[in-house]
């Protein structure tokens, strides 16, 4: 009899609401476990649920002895700890497992063999020798130590004087610091530093002098003071130690953190905390009360701004007067779809995202009525999104989507290309990364500089010199290193890192500048010769023109040559500034006004050798930045 | 730049920190003197302080056992009420007494008569168990002296003297060539015993109530605050208590009952006096004495809980209506007690409640309450750590068990700081209360890293008793 027979009499519902008795046999056929001695009518007594047949065991549990491992063994250990710094008087002991390293060793040939090893240099008597030197207890590493500032006498006398603190009392500062791990509320709880009186050697001399005078009294330090005083000590020495263009990231930190060290705000703050301490109870509640009620009303303006966005931005929404009909046709959604996919393309794919609501742009054509944009990118996002998602919809169910482009209404298709975009937004971040801005003392410290443009692969400094002298005649060359090695200077660096490279070039520009000058200022000088050479013939010849026809045509020829030498004077600097720099201009125009005489004309060749230097300088300096 | 020590949330927890060297904890006081192997969870032997002194003979004994009524028979107490010793000879008795004969150090027995490593039979198959034969016949020498194995470490006040102090390690190394010692103060122990580094802690001991800040396992010494209202003062209270109360209660000590009858509340006592054909001494009859009025705070006498002081109009009318306590002398004369056992304990929070005193050293000012102390400690150390300290509440000391004493602390801390959040320690087991800075000395004496702590022997050698200045800071 089962428990479904009993169903059957009382007329209740089988909980298998499948055929009666179906699995009758199957049950019995399937195999049953190993009930034997048990009749089936019992067995069946249970019913869906076997009986539960614990297995009579009539032996007690076996001893283990198949591991055969020998008692565990404990001895009491000497130990010292090295943390002690007494070297190891102190010796305790403690109970030890012995180490397993084979048989126990008969203690006086293990000893023995130990001794031979170690203590033959040091002849120590046969008793001693018998006791093995103690093991260092494992906690002797856990005794770590703050490092406080050390100066010499030297060094406090020339980095740390300080009218309020004498040498004693910095010392015994730093003492304490040590003694107390730096905490600060332990230091100054302990602080009792009492001046000795002055000079001991005068107080033998003059008792009654001393006992007069007036000893210092103890002084009041408050904390702040004695911090005050101790990262101003630790901050010296350690600049005195490592200068600051050379300390690591943290150690600047720190150094900057202790030069910083404003105790009359350390007052200031300790004074609110004492304030707020001492509120009341009342005091207490009320600035929660008040803090929650900024929180609230803080909370509301957000909301409050948000729905004003959001409320621009429907407002801003963009109607769509061009024809949609060519989108609501498959053919046209694939159309679509590609362009979006190529335009998201050109926008290297920054990001693909969905947006919370799927939106095709109004430049692309689909409607969009329900959904509102809260930004351009989030848009440009939800377009591609809603472009997958409609691809998938468009193959699913080609005939209902039509209808309905932009609804997402299936969420896998969605939810897969947002996984996809997820990913690939991933991995552009990684792959751009947030560059870390350096800082000034940073930079210097890393070296690092910028470039507007770096050619492909290693080059040498010096070829970037010698780079400099390729564009130049061998006249030229010749004479810049005729001028280089006037000062000493060799034509190819001996050792051309960044600065050296740097002011070369530099001196390289005021070089090339000058032989530049000087070759212009020697042509003027020729040309004035031959002007003046001419004029002396014209002189001439007119003196014996003048006689037939007087002096009126002789301004004009003057004036005429002139004009021509500036010209020429003028295309020169052009040439030798490569038609950069202001200066040019303002000394043609300076010629324009002054046309003529040849005064004028070396004046304006000076004015000239200025604009050049400068216009050479600009030069190098581009190229340095290069 | 500087290798500082780890803050504990990155501290290695994987190594068991324990490294027990059969250090001995000795943690003496006014009432107790406590004294156990550190590693234990409860001192070993606990003796009270007070010894007796036995005039005729000239001879001291020591132990519960040996204060019964004898002739020439008279209490003393090692300690004075500040809880610093004053007897240094009937100290070193005591202590001696207390490690040597009752704690029984044991004189370890070479392992090979220990019988510990006998062979076992033969049957476990011949099995080679065996320890190694350790005896070592330099070490016999040293079963000479008491206790030339094992380090000591002691509590002391926060506020003994240097010289109490090097008086200690004198005794220690010379008189007992302990190995190692350390001196350790009792609040920091008792803020260790409790699980803190950082504490505020109010030790309510038999003499002396003190608050002190412990800041990092270190005591604060400006923070060291201290008044007589503890055990002792809670009993001159009570006397005061059954001098007023109507009729007046006599305190009849258990020694002098030879026979009592059972009597009706209220009712004068039936009892027949034991006769002793010697003269009681007036200290032993006040020791005894004490020990009933022990009985009666330990059994009557409750904190009012607050909130609020107990004087405050209509506490009182409500305290009148709570159950009372009745309490049987030991003569059987027996009351019950209301309102009276609020009464006798709200001295130590609030001035104007307690009795009037007859002696000079009963009366108490506010400074001297509990929340005046807490106060005073607060008010002397530096703002930045007073939250810390008062989220680290640590109460301690047997007075403290009164019921009813952390609820009213709880509100007085709560009325005083309004803004800060305030929570108590107090251990639930009774005991952990009353040996609170044996056990935190036992925990300090079994760990690891602390064996780096302990002046040597040869330390005090080479640097004479002065050494434990400016060690045990």
């Amino acid at each position: 009899m089962t428990s479904r027979d009993v169903h059957d009499v009382l007329n209740l519902p089988s909980d298998h609401s499948g055929a009666p008795r179906p699995s009758k046999k199957q049950k019995t056929s399937a195999p049953r476990p190993n009930l034997k001695g048990l009749a089936r009518e019992v067995q069946n007594l249970g019913g869906d649920n076997p009986i539960a047949i614990v297995p009579e065991v009539n032996f007690f549990k076996k001893r283990r002895f198949a591991t055969r491992k020998p008692v565990a063994k404990w001895e009491l250990k000497a130990f010292t700890n090295s943390a002690r710094g007494d070297d190891g008087a102190l010796v305790l002991r403690h109970w030890k497992r012995r180490t397993d390293d084979g048989a126990p060793p008969v203690e006086g040939a293990q000893d023995g063999d130990g001794q031979q090893q170690r203590g033959g240099g040091e002849g120590t008597p046969a008793s001693e020798r018998r006791e093995e030197k103690p093991e260092d207890s494992a906690f002797a590493k856990y005794n770590v130590k703050v490092v406080v500032p050390h100066y010499t006498e030297d060094q406090y006398h020339s980095n740390l004087q300080n009218n309020d603190w004498t040498k004693e009392e910095t010392d015994y500062l730093l003492e304490l610091a040590k003694d107390f791990d730096l905490r600060w509320t332990l230091i100054w709880d302990r602080y009792d530093f009492t001046p000795k009186p002055p000079g001991g050697g005068g107080d033998a001399a003059n008792g009654e002098d001393t006992s007069t005078a007036v000893v210092p009294a103890p002084k009041q330090r408050s904390m702040e003071d004695l911090k005050a005083r101790y990262y101003e000590v630790a901050a010296k020495m350690m600049a005195v130690q490592k200068p600051a263009q050379y300390m690591t990231r943290p150690e600047f930190e720190l150094y900057e953190m202790m030069q910083n060290f404003d105790p009359e705000q350390e007052r200031k703050r300790k004074q609110f905390a004492l304030n707020t301490l001492s509120r009341s109870k009342d005091e207490a509640r009320e600035e929660e009360s008040l803090l929650l009620e900024v929180k609230r009303i803080l909370a509301r303006t957000e909301r409050f701004n948000e729905e004003r966005r959001e409320l621009y931005n429907r407002l801003d929404y963009p109607a769509t007067d061009s024809d949609i009909n060519s989108f609501k046709t498959s053919a046209g959604l694939q159309n679509l779809l590609q362009t979006l996919m190529s335009t998201d393309k050109n926008k290297k794919r920054k990001s693909i995202m969905p947006g919370e609501g799927v939106s095709p742009s109004n430049n692309s054509g689909v409607p969009n009525s329900a959904v509102s944009e809260t930004n351009p990118a989030n848009r440009r996002e939800s377009i591609a999104a809603s472009a997958t998602s409609n691809n998938h919809h468009h193959h699913a169910r080609r005939d209902s989507d039509a209808r309905t482009p932009a609804t997402p209404a299936d969420p896998t298709p969605t939810s897969a290309a947002a996984a996809a975009a997820n990913k690939k937004k991933g991995g552009g971040a990684q792959q751009q990364p947030e560059r870390r801005k350096l800082t000034q003392q940073e930079e210097q410290v890393y070296g690092v500089s910028y470039h507007d443009r770096l050619g492909s692969g290693p080059t040498f400094r010096y070829e970037k010199i010698n780079k400099l002298y390729s564009h130049k005649s061998g006249q030229q060359q010749l004479r810049i290193t005729n001028a280089l090695s006037e000062l000493d200077l060799p034509p190819r660096l001996v050792m051309p890192t960044a600065a050296v490279t740097a002011q070369f070039e530099v001196l390289w520009g005021a070089v090339t500048a000058l032989v530049d000058l000087r070759k212009m200022s020697d042509r003027l000088d020729g040309e004035i010769k031959i002007e003046e050479a001419k004029k002396a013939e014209r002189d001439r010849a007119k003196g014996i023109a003048a006689e037939k026809e007087g002096g009126k045509e002789k301004g004009e020829g003057g004036g005429g040559g002139g004009g021509d030498g500036a010209a020429a004077a003028a295309g020169e600097g052009e040439k030798a500034g490569e038609k950069t720099g202001e200066g040019g201009q303002t000394k043609e125009d300076g010629e324009k006004k002054r046309p003529g005489s040849s005064g004028s004309l070396t004046a304006a060749g000076h004015k000239r050798s200025a604009s050049v230097l400068s216009a050479a300088s600009d030069k190098s300096s581009k190229r340095q930045k290069k | 730049m500087a290798q500082q020590p780890l803050p504990s949330s990155v501290q290695p927890t994987d190594v068991y920190g324990g490294d027990e060297v059969s250090a001995i904890v000795l943690d003496p006081g006014y009432i107790n003197t406590r004294a156990g192997f550190a590693g234990e969870e409860m001192p070993k032997q606990v003796l009270p302080s007070f010894y007796g002194h036995i005039t005729s003979s000239n001879r001291d004994v020591f132990g519960d056992q040996a204060m019964y009524p004898r002739a020439d028979f008279e209490i003393r107490n090692y300690m004075n009420r500040d809880s610093v010793v004053e007897d240094w000879d009937a100290a070193t008795k005591i202590w001696e007494h207390a490690l040597v004969n009752r704690l029984g150090i044991p004189r370890p027995t070479p392992p090979s008569k220990n019988g510990l490593n006998n062979k076992p039979k033969p049957a476990a198959e011949g099995e080679d168990v065996e320890m190694a034969d350790e005896a070592d016949l330099d070490e016999t020498e040293n079963y000479e002296k008491p206790m030339a194995e094992n380090p000591l470490l002691m509590t002391e006040a926060a506020w003994n003297s240097p010289k109490q102090r090097e008086k200690a390690i004198e005794i220690c190394m010379e008189n007992w060539a302990c190995p190692a010692f350390w001196l350790s103060k009792t609040p920091v122990l008792a803020a260790f015993a409790a699980g803190k580094a950082t504490a505020l802690v109010l030790d309510v001991g038999g003499s002396n109530t003190s608050v002190t800040a412990i800041f990092d396992g270190m005591v604060l010494k400006r923070s060291v605050q201290r008044s007589p209202v503890g055990g002792v003062w809670l009993s001159s209270q009570i006397r005061s208590l059954f001098e007023a109360s109507e009729p007046k209660v006599e305190v009849v000590p258990t020694f002098m009952v030879e026979n009592k009858k059972p009597v009706e509340a209220g009712q004068p006592a039936d009892a027949r006096l034991k006769t002793f054909d010697f003269q009681i001494s007036p200290s032993f009859r006040a020791y005894e004495e004490e020990r009933v009025l022990k009985e009666f705070k330990e059994s009557v006498v409750e904190v009012w809980r607050g909130p609020g002081r107990y004087l405050a109009p209509g506490n009182e009318d409500y305290a009148k209506n709570l159950p009372g306590r009745v309490f049987e002398m030991p003569d059987g004369s027996n009351q019950m007690w209301r309102e009276q056992r609020f009464k006798a304990a709200e001295g130590m929070w609030d001035d104007n409640a307690a009795f009037p005193s007859a002696t000079e050293e009963g009366k108490i000012t506010k400074a001297q309450t509990v929340p005046g102390l807490i106060k005073a400690a607060l008010d002397s150390i530096d703002v930045d750590v007073r939250p810390a300290l008062l989220a680290n509440v640590v109460v301690t000391g047997s007075t403290s068990l009164l019921p009813g004493f952390t609820d009213r602390l709880n509100h007085e801390l709560t009325a005083m700081f309004p803004s800060v959040k305030v929570k108590l320690h107090a251990a639930g087991l009774s005991s952990e209360r009353r040996f609170g800075a044996w056990i935190g000395g036992s925990i300090l004496g079994s760990l690891g890293t602390f064996h780096q702590m302990w002046i040597s022997r040869k330390e005090y050698e080479e640097n004479g008793p002065g050494i434990v200045e400016k060690r045990c800071k």
